[in-house]
């Protein structure tokens, strides 16, 4: 006769398969123990979706208040906001031939909910060149800060519109190869390189991450 | 004046001797702290410069929120969200699973892994950082 322990063993790794049910009085409000540690000092806890929806809209005001000192954002419905993290959701689809087209459909329906109301984000006055400060983010290998993050305007006194590298010389001068030594680093933005020559305040408008920041991350040159 | 003592990157709670977190400069506070060697770090190696120095936020209590004796505080520029959370939970002696959220500019509510000194170059004004805090979700 099997143990106990044998079975559940067996349980444990998957050997049997099992279902389970809990009672209503079984089930309780308390969080399950993790039995595994979970790396409090790297991660921040996401608890729940709505959690992860206030972070993104923090962000984004985070971003409006550089770009318009809050003034885009504020004037916004809760609707439009809802709507900007509804069009940002992935869609779970099953792949048969008929669903495929459906969600390539649903998707682009979504990429367009959520720009109708991120393009509005990007918008600045006629009178001016430019949103006041680009929100930026870089990311480096090299140092234990999480990031750099400066007051940066996307124009510069006589009207130049300030380029990638104009930011990069500014706020992390290290990431650029000094005039006649080796390019030591890429400089990405979704996994690209942009050109540095490349104007701050189109990258803001056209290569922001749907949190409104542009994320620049410094990696050392690959060597192959 | 009290010496301020050197404090870690590291933000846990009682660098300090007497267990209170960011250290009180500003002549408007009550207790200046004692000189304490304890919380020397010689350890971290830290970039010179203005990384050094402190910021100084003034916290301002939304809604019901029971109001800080003591509103200003000289900060070091690393200490996390989290950790300034932390430390006002305690000192208005509210229990852990209480909430508390702070905002910046009433405005946005920046995320616990951000640090007060990035937060204090972008948003500060008139030489500090204006935080609001609140039991409750007041700006969303």
């Amino acid at each position: 006769m099997t143990d106990d322990k044998d079975v559940l063993r067996d349980v444990w790794f998957g050997r049997i398969p099992t279902c389970f049910t809990l009672y209503q009085d079984e089930i309780t409000e308390r969080e399950a123990e993790p039995y595994y540690s979970f790396p409090e000092k790297d991660l921040l806890h996401c608890p729940s979706k709505d959690a992860i929806e206030a972070h993104f809209m923090s962000c984004v005001k985070e971003a409006d208040a550089l770009k318009h000192k809050s003034q885009v954002i504020n004037e916004m419905q809760k609707k439009d906001h809802k709507q900007l993290w509804m069009g940002l959701q992935n869609v779970v689809s099953t792949w048969s031939s008929q669903e495929i087209e459906t969600t390539q459909r649903v998707k682009q329906d979504r990429f367009d909910q959520f720009w109708a109301i991120n393009r509005k984000l990007m918008e600045y006055p006629a009178e001016e060149n430019g949103f006041r400060y680009i929100p930026f983010r870089i990311y480096q290998t090299t140092t234990e800060r999480p990031f750099i993050q400066k007051l940066f305007r996307p124009v510069a006194a006589d009207g130049q519109l300030h380029t990638l590298g104009d930011l990069l010389k500014e706020v992390c001068p290290s990431a650029l190869a000094p005039e006649d030594g080796e390019k030591k680093n890429q400089v990405m933005i979704h996994g690209i390189e942009p050109m540095l020559e490349t104007p701050l305040q189109w990258l803001s408008e056209h290569l922001s991450y749907p949190d409104n920041f542009l994320h620049i991350s410094i990696i050392p040159q690959p060597t192959d | 004046m009290a010496e301020e003592p050197e404090s870690t990157l590291q933000l846990s709670p009682s660098t300090a001797a007497d267990g209170e977190g960011p250290t009180e400069v500003s002549p408007e506070t009550a207790t200046p702290e004692p000189p304490s060697s304890a919380a020397v770090s010689p350890g971290t190696e830290e970039p010179a410069g203005d990384t050094k120095k402190k910021i100084d936020i003034l916290l301002k209590a939304v809604g019901d929120t029971p109001i800080m004796k003591t509103k200003k505080w000289a900060v070091e520029r690393t200490r996390t969200i989290q950790g300034l959370i932390d430390f006002i939970k305690k000192f208005l002696k509210l229990v852990a699973s209480e909430q508390l959220f702070i905002y910046v500019n009433q405005s946005f509510a920046p995320s616990p892994d951000q640090e007060v000194g990035t937060l204090y170059e972008c948003f500060g004004s008139d030489g500090k950082l204006v935080l609001h805090y609140c039991k409750s979700q007041a700006w969303g």
